[in-house]
Protein backbone atom coordinates (compact mmCIF):
# COMPACT_ATOMS: atom_id res chain seq x y z
CA UNK A 1 0.00 0.00 0.00
CA UNK A 2 1.45 3.41 -0.84
CA UNK A 3 1.55 6.06 1.84
CA UNK A 4 -0.98 8.51 0.43
CA UNK A 5 -4.11 7.04 2.09
CA UNK A 6 -2.40 7.26 5.48
CA UNK A 7 -2.00 11.00 5.08
CA UNK A 8 -5.76 11.38 4.92
CA UNK A 9 -6.16 9.05 7.88
CA UNK A 10 -3.54 11.03 9.84
CA UNK A 11 -5.43 14.30 9.34
CA UNK A 12 -8.72 12.74 10.38
CA UNK A 13 -6.99 11.16 13.38
CA UNK A 14 -5.52 14.54 14.35
CA UNK A 15 -9.00 16.06 14.75
CA UNK A 16 -10.14 12.97 16.64
CA UNK A 17 -12.66 11.84 14.02
CA UNK A 18 -11.15 8.57 12.81
CA UNK A 19 -13.37 5.61 13.65
CA UNK A 20 -14.04 1.99 12.76
CA UNK A 21 -11.63 -0.04 10.67
CA UNK A 22 -9.82 3.11 9.50
CA UNK A 23 -8.79 3.87 13.04
CA UNK A 24 -7.62 0.32 13.68
CA UNK A 25 -5.61 0.38 10.44
CA UNK A 26 -4.06 3.76 11.20
CA UNK A 27 -3.13 2.93 14.78
CA UNK A 28 -1.47 -0.25 13.50
CA UNK A 29 0.45 1.82 10.94
CA UNK A 30 1.49 4.29 13.64
CA UNK A 31 2.52 1.54 16.04
CA UNK A 32 4.75 0.09 13.32
CA UNK A 33 6.57 3.46 13.32
CA UNK A 34 6.01 6.17 10.71
CA UNK A 35 7.95 9.41 10.88
CA UNK A 36 5.79 11.10 8.25
CA UNK A 37 2.54 10.49 10.12
CA UNK A 38 4.16 11.34 13.46
CA UNK A 39 5.20 14.69 11.98
CA UNK A 40 1.71 15.30 10.57
CA UNK A 41 0.14 14.62 13.95
CA UNK A 42 2.68 16.81 15.74
CA UNK A 43 2.24 19.75 13.37
CA UNK A 44 -1.54 19.41 13.48
CA UNK A 45 -1.54 19.45 17.28
CA UNK A 46 0.62 22.57 17.25
CA UNK A 47 -1.68 24.29 14.73
CA UNK A 48 -4.76 23.41 16.79
CA UNK A 49 -2.99 24.72 19.92
CA UNK A 50 -2.21 27.99 18.13
CA UNK A 51 -5.86 28.15 17.13
CA UNK A 52 -6.89 27.74 20.78
CA UNK A 53 -4.47 30.48 21.81
CA UNK A 54 -5.78 32.86 19.17
CA UNK A 55 -9.12 33.09 20.99
CA UNK A 56 -9.41 35.57 23.85
CA UNK A 57 -8.11 34.03 27.09
CA UNK A 58 -10.60 33.40 29.87
CA UNK A 59 -9.81 33.22 33.56
CA UNK A 60 -11.45 30.10 34.99
CA UNK A 61 -13.27 30.15 38.35
CA UNK A 62 -10.65 30.54 41.13
CA UNK A 63 -12.16 27.56 42.96
CA UNK A 64 -10.60 25.24 40.38
CA UNK A 65 -7.06 26.30 41.15
CA UNK A 66 -7.68 26.30 44.91
CA UNK A 67 -9.04 22.81 44.81
CA UNK A 68 -6.15 21.57 42.65
CA UNK A 69 -3.54 23.05 44.96
CA UNK A 70 -5.26 21.51 47.98
CA UNK A 71 -5.30 18.14 46.25
CA UNK A 72 -1.63 18.49 45.36
CA UNK A 73 -0.68 19.34 48.92
CA UNK A 74 -2.10 16.10 50.26
CA UNK A 75 -0.50 13.79 47.74
CA UNK A 76 2.96 12.92 46.59
CA UNK A 77 2.86 11.65 43.05
CA UNK A 78 4.24 8.15 42.67
CA UNK A 79 7.84 7.95 41.58
CA UNK A 80 8.79 11.44 42.78
CA UNK A 81 10.50 12.74 45.83
CA UNK A 82 13.08 9.99 45.90
CA UNK A 83 15.09 11.64 48.70
CA UNK A 84 14.64 9.51 51.82
CA UNK A 85 12.72 11.41 54.43
CA UNK A 86 14.35 11.82 57.85
CA UNK A 87 12.78 9.29 60.14
CA UNK A 88 12.14 10.51 63.68
CA UNK A 89 13.76 8.23 66.18
CA UNK A 90 13.27 10.48 69.18
CA UNK A 91 11.88 7.62 71.18
CA UNK A 92 15.28 5.93 70.95
CA UNK A 93 17.10 8.79 72.62
CA UNK A 94 18.74 7.59 75.78
CA UNK A 95 18.53 3.94 74.83
CA UNK A 96 21.54 1.75 74.45
CA UNK A 97 23.63 2.38 71.32
CA UNK A 98 23.17 -1.18 70.10
CA UNK A 99 19.41 -0.88 70.36
CA UNK A 100 19.48 2.37 68.40
CA UNK A 101 21.62 0.80 65.74
CA UNK A 102 19.41 -2.27 65.52
CA UNK A 103 16.23 -0.19 65.43
CA UNK A 104 17.64 2.16 62.82
CA UNK A 105 18.73 -0.80 60.74
CA UNK A 106 15.29 -2.43 60.99
CA UNK A 107 13.57 0.87 60.25
CA UNK A 108 15.65 1.53 57.18
CA UNK A 109 15.27 -2.05 56.06
CA UNK A 110 11.49 -2.01 56.43
CA UNK A 111 11.24 1.38 54.75
CA UNK A 112 13.41 0.23 51.87
CA UNK A 113 11.25 -2.86 51.44
CA UNK A 114 8.14 -0.71 51.45
CA UNK A 115 9.54 1.66 48.90
CA UNK A 116 10.56 -1.20 46.64
CA UNK A 117 7.12 -2.71 47.01
CA UNK A 118 5.45 0.62 46.31
CA UNK A 119 7.54 0.95 43.17
CA UNK A 120 6.42 -2.50 42.01
CA UNK A 121 2.80 -1.63 42.79
CA UNK A 122 3.05 1.64 40.89
CA UNK A 123 4.47 -0.15 37.86
CA UNK A 124 1.80 -2.82 38.05
CA UNK A 125 -0.86 -0.16 38.35
CA UNK A 126 0.49 1.70 35.34
CA UNK A 127 0.60 -1.53 33.31
CA UNK A 128 -2.94 -2.33 34.36
CA UNK A 129 -4.12 1.11 33.40
CA UNK A 130 -2.55 0.81 29.96
CA UNK A 131 -4.20 -2.57 29.51
CA UNK A 132 -7.61 -1.34 30.60
CA UNK A 133 -7.29 1.67 28.33
CA UNK A 134 -6.33 -0.55 25.41
CA UNK A 135 -9.22 -2.92 26.09
CA UNK A 136 -11.60 -0.02 26.44
CA UNK A 137 -10.46 1.37 23.10
CA UNK A 138 -11.00 -2.05 21.48
CA UNK A 139 -14.46 -2.31 23.02
CA UNK A 140 -15.33 1.19 21.88
CA UNK A 141 -14.36 0.22 18.34
CA UNK A 142 -16.51 -2.87 18.53
CA UNK A 143 -19.49 -0.97 19.89
CA UNK A 144 -19.03 1.68 17.20
CA UNK A 145 -19.13 -1.01 14.50
CA UNK A 146 -22.28 -2.60 15.93
CA UNK A 147 -23.98 0.72 16.45
CA UNK A 148 -23.20 1.83 12.93
CA UNK A 149 -24.38 -1.51 11.56
CA UNK A 150 -27.67 -1.19 13.45
CA UNK A 151 -28.08 2.38 12.23
CA UNK A 152 -27.46 1.14 8.71
CA UNK A 153 -30.10 -1.59 9.11
CA UNK A 154 -32.70 1.06 9.89
CA UNK A 155 -32.22 2.42 6.39
CA UNK A 156 -34.81 0.85 4.07
CA UNK A 157 -32.21 0.82 1.30
CA UNK A 158 -29.92 -1.46 3.29
CA UNK A 159 -29.87 -5.12 2.36
CA UNK A 160 -28.52 -8.19 4.11
CA UNK A 161 -26.55 -10.64 1.99
CA UNK A 162 -25.65 -14.15 3.17
CA UNK A 163 -22.15 -15.50 2.55
CA UNK A 164 -21.51 -19.25 2.45
CA UNK A 165 -18.31 -21.16 3.14
CA UNK A 166 -16.44 -22.38 0.07
CA UNK A 167 -13.91 -25.15 -0.52
CA UNK A 168 -12.26 -26.36 2.65
CA UNK A 169 -14.45 -24.23 4.96
CA UNK A 170 -18.07 -25.31 4.41
CA UNK A 171 -18.94 -24.38 8.01
CA UNK A 172 -17.86 -20.74 7.59
CA UNK A 173 -20.69 -18.23 7.42
CA UNK A 174 -21.01 -14.53 6.85
CA UNK A 175 -23.49 -11.70 6.51
CA UNK A 176 -23.01 -8.43 4.71
CA UNK A 177 -25.13 -5.45 5.62
CA UNK A 178 -24.90 -3.35 2.50
CA UNK A 179 -26.07 0.10 1.59
CA UNK A 180 -25.68 1.16 -2.05
CA UNK A 181 -24.26 4.59 -1.23
CA UNK A 182 -22.94 4.32 2.34
CA UNK A 183 -21.13 0.97 2.06
CA UNK A 184 -21.60 -1.48 4.88
CA UNK A 185 -20.21 -4.14 7.19
CA UNK A 186 -19.33 -7.79 6.89
CA UNK A 187 -19.65 -10.14 9.85
CA UNK A 188 -18.10 -13.59 9.55
CA UNK A 189 -18.00 -16.65 11.80
CA UNK A 190 -16.35 -20.08 11.85
CA UNK A 191 -13.35 -19.07 9.76
CA UNK A 192 -9.99 -20.50 10.85
CA UNK A 193 -7.28 -17.97 11.77
CA UNK A 194 -5.32 -16.95 8.70
CA UNK A 195 -1.84 -18.55 8.54
CA UNK A 196 1.07 -16.24 9.49
CA UNK A 197 1.64 -13.54 6.90
CA UNK A 198 -1.85 -14.04 5.45
CA UNK A 199 -5.15 -12.25 5.91
CA UNK A 200 -8.66 -12.45 4.56
CA UNK A 201 -9.58 -9.99 1.86
CA UNK A 202 -13.08 -8.95 0.91
CA UNK A 203 -14.11 -8.27 -2.69
CA UNK A 204 -17.09 -6.51 -4.17
CA UNK A 205 -17.97 -7.79 -7.63
CA UNK A 206 -20.21 -5.87 -10.00
CA UNK A 207 -20.06 -5.82 -13.76
CA UNK A 208 -16.35 -5.14 -13.89
CA UNK A 209 -13.36 -6.84 -12.25
CA UNK A 210 -13.57 -7.61 -8.49
CA UNK A 211 -12.77 -4.56 -6.35
CA UNK A 212 -10.70 -4.99 -3.16
CA UNK A 213 -12.76 -3.99 -0.10
CA UNK A 214 -10.23 -4.35 2.68
CA UNK A 215 -8.32 -7.04 4.56
CA UNK A 216 -9.24 -8.38 7.98
CA UNK A 217 -8.27 -11.01 10.51
CA UNK A 218 -10.58 -13.22 12.55
CA UNK A 219 -10.35 -13.43 16.34
CA UNK A 220 -9.63 -16.57 18.34
CA UNK A 221 -13.24 -17.70 18.03
CA UNK A 222 -13.17 -17.38 14.24
CA UNK A 223 -15.24 -14.21 14.07
CA UNK A 224 -14.64 -10.82 12.50
CA UNK A 225 -16.50 -7.58 11.85
CA UNK A 226 -15.17 -5.39 9.09
CA UNK A 227 -16.24 -2.08 7.60
CA UNK A 228 -16.76 -1.98 3.83
CA UNK A 229 -16.21 1.35 2.12
CA UNK A 230 -18.82 2.36 -0.46
CA UNK A 231 -18.09 1.37 -4.04
CA UNK A 232 -16.91 4.30 -6.13
CA UNK A 233 -19.76 5.93 -8.02
CA UNK A 234 -22.27 3.77 -6.15
CA UNK A 235 -22.04 1.02 -8.79
CA UNK A 236 -24.19 -2.00 -7.91
CA UNK A 237 -22.52 -4.96 -6.23
CA UNK A 238 -23.73 -8.38 -7.35
CA UNK A 239 -21.44 -10.67 -5.39
CA UNK A 240 -19.41 -10.36 -2.19
CA UNK A 241 -16.52 -12.77 -1.79
CA UNK A 242 -13.68 -13.37 0.68
CA UNK A 243 -10.33 -14.86 -0.32
CA UNK A 244 -7.18 -15.71 1.59
CA UNK A 245 -4.35 -13.39 0.53
CA UNK A 246 -1.08 -11.99 1.75
CA UNK A 247 -1.38 -9.82 4.85
CA UNK A 248 -1.01 -6.52 3.02
CA UNK A 249 -3.84 -7.32 0.60
CA UNK A 250 -3.72 -7.56 -3.19
CA UNK A 251 -5.44 -5.65 -6.01
CA UNK A 252 -6.73 -8.78 -7.79
CA UNK A 253 -7.88 -11.95 -6.03
CA UNK A 254 -5.18 -14.63 -6.19
CA UNK A 255 -5.72 -16.90 -3.20
CA UNK A 256 -8.44 -19.48 -2.54
CA UNK A 257 -12.03 -18.28 -2.04
CA UNK A 258 -13.34 -19.01 1.45
CA UNK A 259 -16.70 -17.23 1.45
CA UNK A 260 -19.02 -15.97 -1.25
CA UNK A 261 -22.58 -14.76 -1.68
CA UNK A 262 -24.95 -16.55 -4.07
CA UNK A 263 -24.95 -15.07 -7.56
CA UNK B 1 8.04 30.48 24.97
CA UNK B 2 7.59 26.79 24.30
CA UNK B 3 10.80 26.15 26.21
CA UNK B 4 9.44 27.84 29.31
CA UNK B 5 6.40 25.57 29.18
CA UNK B 6 8.58 22.50 28.76
CA UNK B 7 10.75 23.60 31.70
CA UNK B 8 7.70 23.98 33.89
CA UNK B 9 6.53 20.48 33.04
CA UNK B 10 10.00 19.15 33.83
CA UNK B 11 9.88 20.86 37.23
CA UNK B 12 6.41 19.45 37.81
CA UNK B 13 7.77 16.01 37.00
CA UNK B 14 10.27 16.52 39.81
CA UNK B 15 7.40 17.27 42.19
CA UNK B 16 7.62 21.08 42.17
CA UNK B 17 4.21 22.38 43.24
CA UNK B 18 5.09 26.02 42.69
CA UNK B 19 5.94 25.22 39.08
CA UNK B 20 2.51 23.68 38.80
CA UNK B 21 0.87 26.90 40.02
CA UNK B 22 2.78 28.91 37.39
CA UNK B 23 1.93 26.32 34.75
CA UNK B 24 -1.73 26.56 35.69
CA UNK B 25 -1.80 30.36 35.51
CA UNK B 26 -0.20 30.18 32.11
CA UNK B 27 -2.31 27.53 30.40
CA UNK B 28 -5.68 27.48 32.19
CA UNK B 29 -6.82 30.71 30.49
CA UNK B 30 -5.96 29.15 27.11
CA UNK B 31 -7.65 25.79 27.54
CA UNK B 32 -10.64 26.94 29.60
CA UNK B 33 -12.38 28.74 26.69
CA UNK B 34 -11.74 25.68 24.50
CA UNK B 35 -13.29 23.34 27.08
CA UNK B 36 -16.20 25.70 27.61
CA UNK B 37 -16.82 25.91 23.89
CA UNK B 38 -17.06 22.11 23.73
CA UNK B 39 -19.04 21.31 26.89
CA UNK B 40 -20.96 24.62 27.01
CA UNK B 41 -21.82 24.48 30.74
CA UNK B 42 -19.50 26.47 32.98
CA UNK B 43 -19.79 23.97 35.84
CA UNK B 44 -18.90 21.07 33.53
CA UNK B 45 -16.05 23.07 32.04
CA UNK B 46 -14.63 23.70 35.53
CA UNK B 47 -14.77 19.96 36.30
CA UNK B 48 -13.03 19.08 33.07
CA UNK B 49 -10.42 21.78 33.61
CA UNK B 50 -9.59 20.40 37.03
CA UNK B 51 -9.35 16.87 35.67
CA UNK B 52 -7.08 18.00 32.83
CA UNK B 53 -4.62 19.79 35.10
CA UNK B 54 -4.64 16.99 37.62
CA UNK B 55 -3.70 14.57 34.86
CA UNK B 56 -1.01 16.96 33.66
CA UNK B 57 0.56 16.86 37.12
CA UNK B 58 0.28 13.07 37.22
CA UNK B 59 1.61 12.56 33.69
CA UNK B 60 4.30 15.26 33.76
CA UNK B 61 7.11 12.66 34.01
CA UNK B 62 5.94 11.16 30.71
CA UNK B 63 6.06 14.48 28.80
CA UNK B 64 8.60 14.54 25.99
CA UNK B 65 9.43 18.02 24.68
CA UNK B 66 10.67 16.48 21.43
CA UNK B 67 7.14 15.34 20.66
CA UNK B 68 5.51 18.75 20.95
CA UNK B 69 5.14 21.96 22.94
CA UNK B 70 3.66 21.99 26.43
CA UNK B 71 0.85 24.09 25.03
CA UNK B 72 -0.07 21.49 22.39
CA UNK B 73 0.22 18.82 25.09
CA UNK B 74 -2.37 20.66 27.19
CA UNK B 75 -4.68 21.67 24.35
CA UNK B 76 -4.84 18.10 23.02
CA UNK B 77 -5.53 16.82 26.53
CA UNK B 78 -8.22 19.44 27.17
CA UNK B 79 -9.99 18.78 23.88
CA UNK B 80 -9.96 15.00 24.44
CA UNK B 81 -11.34 15.22 27.98
CA UNK B 82 -14.00 17.76 26.98
CA UNK B 83 -15.14 15.51 24.13
CA UNK B 84 -15.17 12.50 26.51
CA UNK B 85 -17.49 14.51 28.71
CA UNK B 86 -20.00 15.39 25.99
CA UNK B 87 -19.88 11.87 24.56
CA UNK B 88 -20.68 10.45 27.98
CA UNK B 89 -23.59 12.87 28.31
CA UNK B 90 -24.74 11.98 24.82
CA UNK B 91 -24.62 8.24 25.64
CA UNK B 92 -26.63 8.80 28.79
CA UNK B 93 -29.32 10.70 26.95
CA UNK B 94 -29.19 8.05 24.20
CA UNK B 95 -29.14 10.60 21.45
CA UNK B 96 -26.83 9.70 18.66
CA UNK B 97 -27.07 13.10 17.08
CA UNK B 98 -24.80 15.75 18.51
CA UNK B 99 -26.07 19.28 18.89
CA UNK B 100 -24.93 21.40 16.02
CA UNK B 101 -22.24 23.84 16.94
CA UNK B 102 -23.45 27.43 16.87
CA UNK B 103 -20.79 28.31 14.36
CA UNK B 104 -21.85 25.51 12.05
CA UNK B 105 -25.54 26.09 12.51
CA UNK B 106 -25.16 29.76 11.78
CA UNK B 107 -23.29 29.13 8.58
CA UNK B 108 -25.71 29.52 5.67
CA UNK B 109 -24.89 27.13 2.87
CA UNK B 110 -26.27 29.26 0.04
CA UNK B 111 -23.85 32.15 0.32
CA UNK B 112 -20.69 31.96 2.34
CA UNK B 113 -20.04 35.33 3.94
CA UNK B 114 -16.44 36.28 4.21
CA UNK B 115 -14.40 35.25 7.18
CA UNK B 116 -14.48 38.55 9.04
CA UNK B 117 -18.26 38.86 8.72
CA UNK B 118 -18.71 35.33 9.95
CA UNK B 119 -16.51 35.92 12.95
CA UNK B 120 -18.26 39.18 13.71
CA UNK B 121 -21.62 37.43 13.46
CA UNK B 122 -20.48 34.97 16.09
CA UNK B 123 -19.14 37.77 18.22
CA UNK B 124 -15.67 36.29 18.27
CA UNK B 125 -12.35 37.34 16.91
CA UNK B 126 -11.37 36.02 13.54
CA UNK B 127 -9.22 32.93 13.80
CA UNK B 128 -7.23 30.85 11.37
CA UNK B 129 -10.23 28.56 11.10
CA UNK B 130 -12.31 31.34 9.61
CA UNK B 131 -9.86 31.62 6.75
CA UNK B 132 -10.73 28.13 5.56
CA UNK B 133 -13.21 27.45 2.77
CA UNK B 134 -16.64 26.91 4.30
CA UNK B 135 -16.88 23.18 3.50
CA UNK B 136 -13.50 22.50 5.14
CA UNK B 137 -14.18 24.66 8.19
CA UNK B 138 -17.48 22.87 8.73
CA UNK B 139 -16.03 19.33 8.88
CA UNK B 140 -13.18 20.39 11.16
CA UNK B 141 -15.59 22.09 13.56
CA UNK B 142 -17.90 19.06 13.62
CA UNK B 143 -14.95 16.80 14.37
CA UNK B 144 -12.86 18.93 16.68
CA UNK B 145 -15.50 20.86 18.64
CA UNK B 146 -18.60 18.68 18.37
CA UNK B 147 -16.70 15.39 18.67
CA UNK B 148 -18.36 13.72 15.71
CA UNK B 149 -16.52 10.88 14.01
CA UNK B 150 -15.97 10.79 10.26
CA UNK B 151 -18.91 8.37 9.87
CA UNK B 152 -21.20 10.62 11.90
CA UNK B 153 -20.13 13.67 9.92
CA UNK B 154 -20.81 11.86 6.64
CA UNK B 155 -24.28 10.96 7.87
CA UNK B 156 -24.94 14.44 9.18
CA UNK B 157 -23.87 16.20 6.00
CA UNK B 158 -25.19 13.46 3.70
CA UNK B 159 -21.81 13.31 2.01
CA UNK B 160 -19.76 10.25 1.09
CA UNK B 161 -17.21 9.30 3.73
CA UNK B 162 -14.37 9.82 1.26
CA UNK B 163 -15.45 13.41 0.68
CA UNK B 164 -15.54 14.09 4.40
CA UNK B 165 -12.06 12.69 4.91
CA UNK B 166 -10.65 14.66 2.01
CA UNK B 167 -12.19 17.89 3.32
CA UNK B 168 -10.72 17.28 6.75
CA UNK B 169 -7.32 16.68 5.26
CA UNK B 170 -7.37 19.73 3.01
CA UNK B 171 -8.77 21.87 5.81
CA UNK B 172 -6.12 20.80 8.27
CA UNK B 173 -3.35 21.30 5.71
CA UNK B 174 -4.66 24.80 5.07
CA UNK B 175 -4.95 25.50 8.79
CA UNK B 176 -1.34 24.50 9.27
CA UNK B 177 -0.27 26.83 6.46
CA UNK B 178 -2.31 29.76 7.80
CA UNK B 179 -0.96 29.25 11.31
CA UNK B 180 2.59 28.98 10.04
CA UNK B 181 2.22 32.11 7.93
CA UNK B 182 0.76 34.17 10.76
CA UNK B 183 3.25 33.14 13.45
Amino acid sequence: MNHEPYETLAATYAVGALDGQDRIDFERHLAAGCDVCEATLRESAEALATLARSRPPMIPPPAVKDSLLRRLATTTPVGRDVRPRPRPIVWAAGAVAAVIAAAAFTGTYVAARYEAQLGVMARELAALRTRVEREEAALREEVAIYRNAVDLLRDPQAQVVTLRGQGPNPAATGRVIWHPTNGGYVFVANLPSAPPGKAYELWTIGDAAPQPAGVFQVDASGRAAHRIAPVEGGKPVKVFAVTLETEAGVQQPQGPMVLASAK
Amino acid sequence: MATIGADLVRQMAAGDREAFAVFYDRYAPVVFPLILRIVRERADASDVLQEVFWEAWRDAPAYDAARGSAEAWMVTRARTRAIDRIRATRRRSETFVAPLDDGVAAAPSESAPDAAERAAARGTVMTALDRLPEAQREVIELAYYAGLTQTEIAERLKQPLGTVKTRIRLGLERLREVVKASS
